[in-house]
């Protein structure tokens, strides 16, 4: 069923992680954790921060550069989605395409997160 | 008082291995004052629960932190009735909420029907105290919500975006619903297991069926509302696996309820039924151990929960137990009667139930690959929404469709030259509105336009079914036209209860298709005085506010709204920001809603930052047609509650039936 997804529609945006990143052309959704301090203003010039793969913190990370919305969990070490597009090494998102979860699924993994 | 709570735990798992074991005993050795001793301690497992249940809320209401989980998921600046919501808002004391309604429903289920199918209840005893010890094993032993600690000063607290009226409401409808689904499922196996596979058990179980199918329905409104007015979540649905973990019961059931009236009509389909009721019930235990154990995070945090292994195996059992149950009573599943045309009313069923259940396991796969992909290859994958939406197209427009459809064919054999008669006007009126739309300009949204064609289609197929009906009536009684529709509704509360929850879906797949395609927006910084205009809305930033409540800091930016050139009043929008101590102050977005009642439509405020200097970032959004998804929800509770209505004539109806199918000689 997949594979007959995969074969049909294959024009749909991939969804990715700040690892395979890399191997990605155009537009995608990515799937990452926040690392590090968030700065920057998503209002003004774009608000900046890193991501790597969720739950895996060996692994390389992204700039990301973004601009609308930011959900009030936006905070580092949490898990989002964001569409965009990968421009000279930088993560350029689509503006107002960040996306986190509900909160009540962190409960589980809250003792080792924090 | 911890100690009483684990002794009133530990009670529970006792009455319900004794339900369970000794229930079993009775059944397969007929002993009636032995099942009746079992029936009792199940019954008996709901008083020790809720005596469990209580003495946590106690524990909340008086702020004793001595209980980790209360201090987890509590603390003192907490809001009153939010001290009792967070009962639910952490692990233990959600999977306390689960066997707490589980047994309530199950003492409910074995009580009512305990004079009637006297010889299949004998046998639902047992599996719903299966389930029961299950989830009070979980308690005692695994994840206990009454672990104590040396109290800290106070508790870490709920988190801000769970401090919102929708947790009142949105999870208890959801457990109410996954709970629910138990209780068709035992008396499903316990038809099996008795031998007794005529369909008592489906009338029986019909209302439970119902109930939890409504509850399930509501409570996932309720969610999407939530997420529609918090900033980040995605809007109303992202098809994130913690929703689809409802989304996936629901449609089973939905299935199920449909192919049920088959085997009623006409006696078909009882493995499929089978199948179905036990696809729910698993689905619902899945949905549980999909929000609950992290294992949608990643399997890494999957292993670090405590359940997860615990509920993983559990689903393995339910799913291997109802299989070989149904396999061994194959031959007493056997149809009475074989399909007998494409085109009849029980094929328009099957495709409906093919539909449903091929989109159910469709996202199932979507939810459970990247899992299953980690588990195996060590490589995670994200499944995203264009795999979804490209599903949901796929089988949902069918689906809407065959909702048009199936009221207007006949049962057994329709034929073509009478289907050319009865979906003439619906056919038109859909071609119509096709057309008109395509003028407008909706043709940029293909999917969108034939998900309005459809449901023009499907109104005007159920416009005319209750216009037939009315006019039929009025003719048989000369009654007046109100008079006449409202027996016709009140004398078939299932048929008419049923099309008016079709016109909810219908409602809803409008709702959807016009929020996501046709909304509009502005943004900008704006000083006090200054304003944006959007869709003819004008919003200007009159002024900041700012209060100081028990447990949180609201600012409020107010805000005046005009459209062409008319005052429609004030608006406001803000930020709280929650202190607790020792802990960075957590801020939840409060945006500004305003519906214009008539046209379905919302202007959408989203507080985006406030500046130092008192000036704000706004983003602003015209969303058309979007309350037509809520109304959908008060639609679909009005047809639930008339098709769950009880109904005199068929109460005893169904009595003569039960003595029939009681007595020596059987048949049908």
């Amino acid at each position: 069923m997949f594979l007959l997804y995969t074969s049909i529609a294959g024009g749909g945006t991939p969804s990715v992680k700040p690892s395979e990143l890399a191997a990605q052309e155009g537009p995608v959704s990515l799937v990452g954790q926040v690392v590090g301090r968030p700065t920057g203003d998503a209002n003004a010039e774009g608000l900046r921060f890193r991501l790597h793969d969720v739950k895996d913190p060996s692994s390389p990370t992204v700039l990301v550069v973004y601009k609308g919305s930011v959900p009030d969990l936006f905070a580092s070490g949490r898990d989002l989605v964001v569409e965009g597009e990968l421009r000279n090494g930088t993560f350029v998102a689509t503006p107002g395409t960040m996306v986190t979860k509900c909160p009540s699924k962190y409960t589980a993994i809250k003792p080792s997160d924090q | 008082m911890a100690d009483l709570g684990r002794a009133a735990l530990l009670l529970t798992l006792g009455l319900c291995l004794y339900a369970c074991i000794v229930g079993t005993v009775a059944a397969v050795t007929r002993k009636r004052r032995l099942a009746m001793s079992a029936r009792n301690a199940l019954i008996a497992s709901f008083g020790s629960t809720l005596v469990a249940t209580t003495i946590l809320v106690a524990g909340f209401v008086r702020n004793d932190y001595s209980l980790v989980y209360v201090a987890e998921t509590s603390s003192r600046s907490l809001g009153g009735i939010y001290k009792v919501s967070a009962l639910w808002g952490g692990q233990e004391g959600s999977l306390l909420l689960w066997l707490l309604i589980l047994t309530g429903y199950a003492a409910l289920a074995v009580w009512l029907n305990r004079n009637r199918t006297r010889d299949l209840v004998v046998w639902v005893t047992p599996v719903l105290g299966g389930i029961a010890v299950f989830f009070s094993f979980l308690l005692v032993a695994v994840a206990s919500p009454f672990v104590t600690q040396v109290a800290p000063l106070d508790g870490s607290g709920l988190n801000p975006s769970l401090q919102n009226p929708y947790m009142m409401s949105h999870p208890p409808f959801l457990y109410l619903g996954y709970v629910g689904l138990a209780v068709p499922f035992a008396f499903a196996m316990g038809a099996l297991l008795s031998g007794r596979t005529d369909e008592r058990w489906i009338v029986a179980t019909r209302r439970w069926t119902l109930i939890a199918w409504t509850a399930l329905g509501i409570g996932q409104l309720l969610g999407s509302h939530w997420a529609y007015l918090e900033v980040g979540w995605g809007g109303f649905y992202a098809w994130d696996p913690v929703e689809n973990a409802a989304l996936m019961p629901f449609l089973a059931a939905t299935a199920f309820l449909h192919s049920v009236m088959i085997q009623e009509k006409r006696g078909m389909l009882k493995v499929w039924n089978m199948v179905l009721v036990s696809l729910a019930f698993c689905l619902s235990i899945f949905g549980t151990f999909l929000t609950r154990s992290g294992v949608v995070n990643s399997i890494h945090s999957f292993a670090q929960s405590s359940i997860g292994a615990w509920f993983l195996a559990f689903i393995v059992i339910a799913v291997v137990f109802s299989t070989v149950t149904i396999v061994w009573r194959l031959p007493l599943l056997r149809s009475t009667t074989k399909l007998e045309s494409l085109i009849s009313r029980e094929a328009v069923f099957l495709y409906n139930n093919l539909l449903l259940v091929a989109l159910c396991l469709t996202i199932l796969w979507g939810v459970a690959w990247p899992i299953l992909s980690e588990a195996v290859r060590g490589d995670s994958v994200v499944v995203g929404r264009p795999y979804f939406d490209f599903f949901l197209r796929i089988f949902g427009l069918p689906l809407l469709l065959l909702m048009g459809v199936g009221p207007l064919i006949a049962w057994r054999r329709a034929s073509l030259r009478g289907l050319g008669a009865t979906f003439f006007w619906p056919i038109s009126i859909a071609i119509g509105t096709g057309v008109v739309l395509l003028i407008l300009g909706a043709g940029s949204s293909i999917p969108g336009l034939i998900a309005y064609t459809f449901s023009a289609f499907v109104l005007a197929a159920i416009g005319l079914e209750f216009v037939r009906g009315t006019r039929a009536r009025r003719a048989l009684s000369s009654e007046s036209w109100p008079v006449a529709f409202g027996s016709l509704v009140g004398r078939n509360r299932r048929r008419y209860g049923g099309y008016i929850v079709h016109v909810a879906i219908v409602l809803f797949a409008i709702g959807v298709a016009g929020a996501s395609a046709y909304d509009s927006v502005v943004e900008g910084r704006l000083a006090k005085g200054e304003a944006l205009t959007v869709s003819g809305y004008t919003v200007r930033y009159v002024g900041l506010s700012e209060r100081q409540t028990d447990h949180a800091t609201e600012v409020r930016a107010k805000l005046a709204v005009s459209k062409d050139g008319k005052n429609l009043g004030g608006l406001e929008a803000g930020k709280n920001s929650y202190k607790i101590a020792g802990l960075e102050p957590q801020v939840s977005s409060e945006v500004g809603v305003r519906t214009d009642y008539l046209t379905g439509e919302d202007l959408f405020v989203i507080p985006e930052t406030i500046y130092d200097d008192g000036s704000m970032y706004f983003r602003i959004f015209v969303k058309p047609l979007v309350n037509l998804l809520w109304l959908s929800g008060l639609v679909f509770l009005l047809g639930s509650i008339i098709a769950l209505w009880p109904d005199a004539r068929v109460q005893r109806r169904l009595a003569v039936r039960y003595e029939e199918a009681s007595s020596p000689v059987r048949g049908r």
